[in-house]
């Protein structure tokens, strides 16, 4: 009866939004049930259509005439101009409706505004109709995470901008009240302190906080050991007096000034009281200026001692928060800090070779985990290992223990330049991990004819090996071992799919996400173990069953997807999602750090800004798609 | 038969009973059903916005060919609940006639049954207020071939955005204004200019219009628009001279 009208109706706005992307390639039925599912409303000028106070967004919304303001109501706003208007064709807020939730912005009629609405349902069944639609979407979702990327960045940048120019004052630098002591102080008690706070100085101060005097690490060597001075008596008779004072209100380049003019390594921020308020050191002025890579990489290769690495590796991180800050990927971040931790470990390498004798023999330094993979965050341990060749079985022993011997100093030298020794002993120094190139093959095939739990926990650590020091060669044989063995054992790869899909993106069915994976940490999800670890697992097994020999999660994405069939679009979601988790583990931990403590992985969803929450739940769900690819492929 | 019926000019209750028993129960139908609510909200409610086509503009010799309906349900236009029809035409209308709506001869010889027609747009409308621009006419031409066909009256509430709009937008136009200045003014766009559908499309959103405005001045209900449509019939009331010429 109607029908011809209803027509008539559709096919006007058919005709109508075929002018505009995506709709102008949208399928024929999609945009049937599109013309047939909306409905028209009218917003007179100056009216608010869509805000966060209006709750979950449950209908999208396509401009048919008039203007609409958008104004980002975040704190910090990505555009600049902070609006921008949205015209006849556009449709808004796609993040919104698919993430079910309220708006970020503020949605204004700059005129008389018509729009077509689609409720959220129609709207998701449309998606599963177009695949035009589902890959603009997808497209939007990625344009988010880079938002969401200048976001960070403009975080980082005003956090660097407070601190990161010379100009800046003493109180901008000074981290805490220092630790301070009373002249008539026993030495024993302030070395005491210093040994217990790792504190390079001492400030001696007076009864009204003023300081009179200082004591550095340095002082204990040339004033205490060798003079064999009684560790009872007073500080007073040991300090350097009168030491360098500066008033708060100076700045840095004051402070850099004095230390160069004076020859001190340390500069006291005082009052107008001239009471003690910091403590201001050449390494905390160093971070003030740019560190560029070179300059880190020629410190390390010309580094003749731990010290000077460990100043290298603090560099590597202040470094990296700096390109935080400049908004670089988390891919890149993360191979940046891989690549520097190379070549401060080749160097700590070299140096220890000077001690060791390994003439003669053939070998190679291996990583492994996170390092192995390209993929170091801020807060990383050592997993490390060797190979080695051994023509003459008589001398395994022999050769094996010359390798512990020199490996035991390079985990110690590691430690030293704060990479933590690995509390699971996956070090080059555990006996079991140095091993002949037989004996490392022999293993992985043992892992693979015999998957139990152990094993597979195993494949998902010694699988992705790196050399980086030594015959490369050795570990290239290692890989094609390797992939020859697993690519023809199906039931090896199914049983490593089995285990990489127990653990599920934290995906909620009511809530965006579960936060109660960890009782002792409730409103918390883990990012390392929920997220970025269900995209590793995966993308390993894409690579052994594709023979693709990267060992990065990105590069074996990127590798194994034509193989597999898999559109370079939804590849590139799919590596968008992994970097956002990895980006939000690097910017946590660096948070954490600031705060002095322990960059962890445990991040609450509830801290997270819309954007930042929409985008995580986005990327949760490429994991998922990465594990339904697995169960497909493996019938799980 | 309708002709028939003509034909002998016979009493209305006997046309009435020209009507298959089913088109009967239909009519009492509707006839049962409670009579429109006018106090809903604008937004939380159902108008059925109309446009008819004729042969001609004399409402007393012309004939309704085609009714087009949108409805406009809580404040939104849905595709799904619009209706057309097209009554059949003993005679067709004039070429001239013809070329203004686009309802050609055969179409116009081949439409549906004027009882039937009649009885399927009862259907779609129930009852609730019918809204038109210059809506004297649509609701004389309708109640004219209801009253011959079906033998009963209409009887329903009708707002007439003529009057309406220019209560709502005193300043903008002349008071003489057509439906195409309102639509000019708006920026609506007409997909086929008399076509009832198209033109009931059109006037539904100049409704839209017309309601964001109005609840914008507190009138709230479609009793609050034919208030308005009154207190403007009433020049003294107004005093205003495009009220004056429009009276």
């Amino acid at each position: 009866m109607s029908n011809g009208a209803t027509q008539m109706l559709v096919s006007a706005t058919i005709e109508f939004l075929r002018f505009y992307p995506p709709f102008d390639r949208m399928e024929h039925e999609a945009m049937q049930f599109l013309g047939e599912h909306v409905k028209l409303a009218y917003y007179p000028k100056g009216s608010l259509i869509l805000s966060p106070e209006t709750g979950v967004v449950q209908v999208f919304r396509i401009v048919q005439r008039g203007k609409v303001l958008v104004r980002h109501t975040t704190e910090v706003s990505v555009m600049d101009p902070s609006s921008l208007t949205l015209g006849p064709g556009e449709g808004f807020s796609i993040g919104s409706v698919m993430a079910q939730r309220p708006t970020t912005s503020s949605y204004t009629a700059l005129e008389d505004v018509f729009c077509y609405e689609l409720m959220a349902e129609d709207f998701f069944e449309l998606m599963q109709k177009s695949s035009v639609l589902n890959l603009f979407c997808t497209q939007y979702l990625a344009s988010l995470l880079s938002q969401s990327r200048q976001q960070l960045q403009l975080q980082f940048s005003q956090h660097v901008a407070e601190q990161q120019t010379m100009n800046s004052p003493l109180t901008a630098i000074i981290k805490k009240v220092p630790l301070s002591v009373t002249p008539d102080t026993p030495i024993r008690k302030v070395i005491e302190l210093m040994a217990a706070g790792s504190i390079g100085s001492m400030v001696i101060v007076d009864d009204t906080q003023q300081p009179v005097g200082i004591f550095t690490q340095s002082d204990v060597l040339k004033r205490i050991v060798l003079t064999g001075v009684n560790l009872d008596d007073p500080i007073r008779r040991v300090m350097s007096e009168s030491p360098y004072t500066l008033p708060v209100a100076a700045n840095a380049y004051d402070a850099v000034l004095a230390m160069t003019m004076h020859g001190v390594r340390q500069v006291l921020a005082v009052d107008e009281g001239g009471r003690l308020q910091g403590v201001i050191s050449e390494r905390d002025l160093f971070t003030l200026q740019r560190v560029g890579l070179r300059q880190i990489r020629q410190a390390i290769d010309a580094a003749t001692s731990i010290d000077m690495l460990l100043h290298a590796s603090q560099d590597v991180r202040q470094l990296s928060l700096n390109l935080l800050a400049q908004g670089v990927g988390a891919e890149q971040i993360t191979q940046f800090i891989s690549a520097l931790n190379d070549t401060l470990t080749q160097r700590i390498i070299t140096l220890n070779l000077d001690k060791h004798d390994l003439f003669g023999i053939e070998w190679a330094w291996l990583s492994f985990g996170s390092e192995g993979r390209d993929e170091q965050t801020f807060s990383t341990d050592q997993d490390n290992g060797i190979v080695y060749v051994c023509t003459d079985i008589m001398d395994r022993e022999q050769t094996q223990l010359r390798l512990l011997d020199f490996a035991r100093d390079v985990n110690a030298d590691l430690d030293a330049c704060g990479f933590p020794l690995c509390t699971g002993k996956i070090m080059a120094s555990n006996p079991d991990l140095c091993l002949t190139l037989e004996e490392w093959e022999e293993r992985f095939g043992h892992w693979i004819r015999t998957p139990e739990p152990q094993a597979l926990l195993n494949a998902t650590i010694f699988f992705d090996f790196r050399p980086l020091f030594g015959k490369f060669n050795l570990a290239d044989r290692m890989r094609l071992t390797l992939l020859r063995r697993t690519r023809n054992n199906p039931i090896f790869l199914r049983m490593l799919a089995d285990n990489a899909i127990r653990i599920v993106p934290p995906l909620g069915t009511f809530r965006d996400f579960v936060t109660d994976a960890d009782p002792d940490h409730p409103g918390t999800i883990d990012l390392k173990q929920y997220g970025a670890r269900l995209f590793i697992d995966a993308a390993r097994i894409f690579a052994m069953a594709h023979d693709v020999t990267a060992t990065n999660t990105v590069q074996r994405i990127k590798q194994a997807a034509p193989l597999m069939n898999i559109s370079a679009d939804k590849a590139a979601a799919m590596i968008d999602g992994f970097n956002f988790i990895q980006l939000m583990r690097l910017r946590h931990q660096h948070a954490e750090q600031m705060q002095g403590r322990e960059g962890g992985n445990l991040i609450r969803p509830d801290e997270l800004n819309e954007v930042e929450r929409r985008i995580l739940k986005e990327a949760f769900r490429q994991a998922r798609k990465l594990q339904q690819r697995l169960k497909l492929d493996y019938q799980l | 038969m309708s002709w028939f019926a003509n034909l002998f000019g016979m009493a209305r209750a006997r046309r009435a009973l020209a009507l298959a028993p089913e088109q009967r129960e239909a009519l009492a139908n509707w006839q049962q059903l409670p009579a429109a609510d006018l106090s809903f909200m604008h937004n939380r409610g159902r108008y059925v916005v109309v446009d008819v086509e004729t042969s001609g503009l004399n409402m007393k010799k012309d004939r309704l060919i085609s009714i087009g309906a949108v409805a406009l349900v809580d404040g939104r236009i849905d595709f799904n609940d619009v209706f057309q029809v097209v009554l059949r035409q003993d005679r067709v209308s004039t070429n001239e006639n013809i070329l203004m709506h686009g309802i050609g001869g055969s179409a116009q010889s081949e439409g549906v049954e004027p009882a039937a027609a009649l009885l399927s747009f009862l259907g779609y409308l129930g009852k609730v207020p019918l809204v038109a621009y210059h809506a004297f006419f649509d609701q004389s031409m309708i109640e004219k071939t209801m009253l011959e066909y079906l033998g009963v009256e209409l009887g329903q509430t009708w707002i007439d955005l003529a009057w309406v709009l220019p209560s709502l937008f005193p300043n903008p136009i002349e008071s003489r204004a057509t439906l195409d200045d309102w639509l000019k003014l708006f920026a609506i766009e007409n997909i086929v200019r008399h076509n009832a559908v198209s033109d009931a499309y059109a006037t539904a959103k100049l409704l839209q219009v017309a309601i964001a405005a109005s609840n914008q001045k507190g009138v709230l209900s479609p009793a609050g628009f034919i208030r308005m449509e009154k207190d403007r019939q009433l020049p003294h009331k107004i005093g205003s001279s495009d009220g004056l010429v429009c009276g």
